[in-house]
């Protein structure tokens, strides 16, 4: 599990569980409270005996004191479905190290704890496969950066086949299969983040933990995603994963720059002197999410893909009760 | 106050603000970059995004900068202008003065080169219809330019000025202006000059428009200022040679004064000269024979043309006179006393009397004219007087004391019991006069020096008085030719130099101080030269055939040597005029508009390179 995750990390990853504000609405049996009343050990409340009932949970003390039946109700526990939301666009393979990497050990540390905690985790990689262009599709000659580099049907195959193991993973024994799809996942393509939290919104039996892992960087915007999201009941844990020089530009003069994923032309004039513009910019973008997600009670984080996973998991992440 | 332009073609080249609009117009190349998204970019979309070849023109300081550098850099090639404090005129007459203490050297390199320097940028100012004539005041005025708006000619004509040794004559050059801007309604007189120039009291009510640009800062010179060269009194083999130094500054100066003998040192004087004053100095030497004194200032001073003085000096030679008396015992007498004279006598005068070289005609009418010099006493029918009448008993009521043949004479106890009375002649001044009468006449008539006597000298008291034989020998020695020659042998720089030989000469070459032969122009069949270049102080050898003539030209122009700049110039006793730092009229901006276009240069250099590095 080197690959993902250091064992020292699993380990410490282990002790965390995560904390849901809200009660299960899963039907599958799990170890989370829910409302439902149901076989556990926690009471819950009594009611009044009808015939029927199993026998086994008539209090027998109380009918003799008050020679009145009643049953006694017990929480169900039921499980946390934990989505996690996983941007696998083009954009996501830029910085160094790569944001995609990065977003990969955030999924794979939050699903360990969600699989450690009894809780179903699945994994969604967006865009779908088939929005994904072959290789040889959609070049633009004039401009060779715009050329996306696609994904050559051997590796859609194998992509398919990891993406339906992630749809639904539960119980620790699964979490070595787990970091190994994971880690066979590839970003590629143009993503629409609106369209994918919207369709695992609508997709999700019941609502539960959503995690985004995403730039955030999308043309179209993600506010209407992520409403989709807290709609449905999700409670919502935003992460975005920025490169360093996403943050930083290094790269001066008379610019053409092309965009990885839709293949937008700009022509830009940068120098140093506005650098403290550009990060106004930025600032300005990431006040506005922030803004954003504290609306809508969304936990959002901002890390830069070079940041240390354990500071983010460990400390920033156990601070913002997203575990504990 | 209007701009008006010098050289309004160049703003064809305003044509080069389309080409930098177009340059703009044009897609720039850009270096390709593939981002992960270009959504944080957006803020900084570049201000020339085109996809076509052609793009709208967006704001762009960067072209605004440009623009403004092509219309700064066509502005300055148009060389705008503005007047200036000084009115513009449309006629300039400037005068260079290139007299000796222009070449005074307390500013650097020279007065003369400074006021060049800024004669020069009169020039550069001038308006494109101004016209400017340039003269140059040395000992004569020379027209340098005359009135023209070709700067190019204007610069040639005041860089083909050069000063001369020569005292100022300023009068003549400003009587010249005086001419040219007559009926010129705008016109100006710029003087530059160092204010060394004698009186100008005749333009005291003229009210010229003169500018006087003062230049130089004073400094310290000494200079002779006399020089004289005479047969010591006692010993005929001694000459005595008498200078005036003068020191203009306001020190104490030691000098060592240096004599001279066609180039041998013989006598060398240490003195020190009284500040702001005039030492007089007598040497003595030996002459034995014809040759120049020269005399030498060796001291470091600012002006070096006055720091030294040559005089001609030939031997006496005995003066060969021929009185024509009936017998006068008192005048031969006198005519005996100096010891040079070789007296004859004769009752009458038959002939030209070519051998002498001077005749004196007491009371006797000659029958042939002589040619020599003459003393004339009591000689009333000749054709030098409109007309004649006599006079009994006149007074003398005044004696000029300052002509040389009055020197140590006084009339104070003359009496004459009849004298002729004459008007003077326009040849003549009188030296003597009575309230009816000249008595004593001197001067010139066709190259024969004439002294006049018009009363008897036996019906008078004046043989009895000391003064008779003083003025018989200062009459001697100032009708005799060779003494005339001798001091002929002189001349103050920038006059000329008058030589009549024996015989007619063809061809003749004049040796200056230089030491470079230059020939000279004869009239055919005259044997009289006159040589006007005589603008350098020193010695100057005339050849003709084997013949040769030896003369000096000098300063000792105790003016030139003061070399104090003036702030004021008087103009006579009320008006002057004072030195002008007067900014030139026609004030062109293209200097200030070009730097004006580097700093826009720079600027936009900066700008750029600030958005892209």
């Amino acid at each position: 599990m080197g690959a993902l995750l250091s064992a020292e990390l699993l380990r410490r990853l282990e002790q965390l569980q995560l904390l849901a504000q809200r009660r299960a609405k899963s039907t599958l049996k799990g170890e989370r409270r829910s409302r439902a009343r149901g076989h556990s050990v926690e009471f819950a409340d009594y009611r009044t005996y009808a015939p029927g009932d199993d026998l086994r949970y008539l209090d027998w003390n109380l009918y003799a004191r008050l020679d009145r039946l009643f049953v006694k109700l017990y929480e169900e526990e039921r499980e946390l479905p934990v989505r996690i939301f996983l941007d696998a666009s083009e954009s996501m393979n830029f910085g160094q190290p790569p944001k995609f990497d990065f977003a990969r050990q955030v999924a794979a540390a939050i699903g360990y704890v969600a699989l450690c905690g009894f809780d179903r985790v699945s994994v969604v990689p967006f865009p779908d496969l088939a929005e994904i262009p072959t290789p040889t599709g959609n070049p633009t000659a004039a401009n060779p950066g715009t050329q996306h580099p696609g994904l050559d049907s051997e590796t859609r195959a194998q992509q398919a086949a990891a993406r339906a193991a992630l749809r639904s993973v539960r119980g620790k024994k699964s979490a070595v299969q787990f970091f190994e799809h994971l880690s066979l996942l590839r970003a590629a393509g143009p993503a629409n983040l609106n369209q994918a939290l919207r369709r695992g919104a609508l997709e999700a039996r019941q609502p539960g933990l959503a995690v985004v892992l995403s730039d955030l960087l999308d043309p179209g915007g993600y506010e209407a995603g992520l409403k989709a999201l807290v709609g449905r009941g999700f409670q919502v844990d935003v992460v975005q994963i920025l490169a360093p020089e996403e943050l930083d530009p290094t790269t001066y003069g008379d610019l053409r720059l092309v965009d990885s994923e839709t293949g937008a032309v700009q022509e830009v004039t940068f120098g140093r002197f506005r650098l403290k513009a550009y990060h106004n910019t930025v600032q300005q973008f990431l006040g506005r999410i922030r803004q954003f997600c504290a609306a809508h009670r969304i936990c959002f984080f901002t890390a830069r893909s070079d940041t240390d996973l354990e500071e983010l998991l460990l400390k920033r992440l156990r601070a913002a009760e997203v575990w504990a | 106050m209007g701009l008006s332009l010098l050289a309004p073609e160049a703003l064809a080249f305003a044509a080069a603000i389309p080409v930098v609009i177009l340059f703009y117009l044009l897609k720039r190349k850009r270096q390709v970059k593939l981002v992960s998204s270009t959504l944080l970019w957006e803020r900084f979309l570049a201000e020339t995004q085109a996809s076509k070849p052609f793009q709208r023109l967006r704001h762009n300081w960067l072209l605004v900068l440009q623009l403004l550098l092509v219309l700064a850099v066509v502005l300055a090639l148009s060389r705008p202008w503005v007047p200036g404090p000084g009115k513009a005129s449309k006629l300039r007459i400037v005068i260079l003065d290139a007299s000796a203490s222009m070449q005074a050297t307390d500013v650097k390199p020279s007065r003369f080169e400074q006021a060049r320097a800024e004669a020069l940028r009169l020039v550069g100012s001038l308006g494109d219809v101004d016209q400017m004539v340039v003269l140059q005041a040395g000992a004569h005025t020379e027209v340098k330019q005359s009135a023209t708006s070709d700067k190019t000619a204007l610069r040639r004509a005041l860089a083909g000025c050069a000063p001369a040794d020569a005292p100022t004559r300023l009068t003549e050059a400003l009587k010249l202006a005086e001419t040219l801007i007559q009926n010129r309604a705008e016109a100006e007189i710029h003087l530059f000059s160092d204010g060394a120039v004698p009186d100008l009291s005749e333009f005291e009510n003229k009210n010229l428009p003169l500018v006087y640009h003062c230049v130089g800062r004073g400094g310290r010179n000494a200079g002779l200022v006399a020089l004289e060269v005479r047969p010591h009194p006692d010993d005929p083999t001694q000459r005595a040679v008498f200078a005036a130094v003068a020191n203009g500054s306001t020190n104490p100066e030691p000098v060592q004064v240096e004599l001279l003998f066609e180039g041998r040192l013989l006598e060398s004087r240490p003195v020190t000269l009284p500040a702001t004053n005039t030492l007089p100095m007598v040497f003595m030497a030996p002459q034995d024979q014809d040759g120049v004194f020269t005399v030498r200032l060796r001291l470091e001073d600012d002006l070096a043309a006055d720091n030294q003085a040559s005089i001609v000096s030939l031997l006496p030679q005995p003066v060969k006179v021929l009185l024509v008396s009936r017998g006068n015992r008192f005048l031969e007498k006198a005519l005996k006393a100096p010891g040079y004279v070789q007296l004859t006598v004769a009752p009458a005068l038959a002939d030209a009397a070519e051998g002498f070289d001077l005749v004196v005609l007491d009371d006797v009418y000659p029958a042939v004219w002589p040619a020599p010099n003459l003393l004339a006493i009591h000689l009333a029918p000749t054709n030098w007087f409109a007309s004649v009448g006599t006079v009994t008993g006149p007074v003398i009521v005044d004696w000029k004391t300052t002509h040389s043949l009055l020197r140590f004479v006084n009339f104070d106890n003359v009496q004459i019991a009849e004298a002729l009375k004459v008007p003077t002649p326009d040849w003549a001044v009188p030296l003597v006069e009575s309230p009816d009468t000249p008595l004593v006449l001197a001067g010139q008539r066709q190259r024969q020096r004439i002294i006049w006597i018009g009363f008897d000298l036996l019906q008078s008291t004046w043989p009895l008085r000391l003064s008779f034989p003083i003025f018989i020998a200062n009459a001697v020695e100032w009708l005799n030719p060779a003494a005339s020659a001798a001091a002929g042998r002189m001349v103050r720089a920038g006059e000329p130099f008058r030589w009549v030989w024996a015989q007619p000469v063809s061809s003749a070459e004049l040796i200056g101080p230089d030491g470079r032969a230059r020939p000279v122009s004869c009239a055919p069949g005259s044997s009289e030269l006159v040589i006007g270049d005589t603008a350098r102080q020193g010695i100057y050898r005339l050849k003709a055939g084997t013949n040769e003539v030896t003369f000096c030209v000098n300063l000792l122009d105790s003016a030139e040597s003061r070399i104090d700049p003036q702030p004021e110039l008087p103009l006579g006793k009320y008006a002057r005029v004072t030195a002008t730092t007067m900014s030139r009229a026609g004030l062109e901006l293209w200097p200030g508009i070009a730097a004006a276009a580097l700093g826009l240069l720079l600027l936009e250099w900066w700008f750029y390179h600030r958005r892209t590095v």
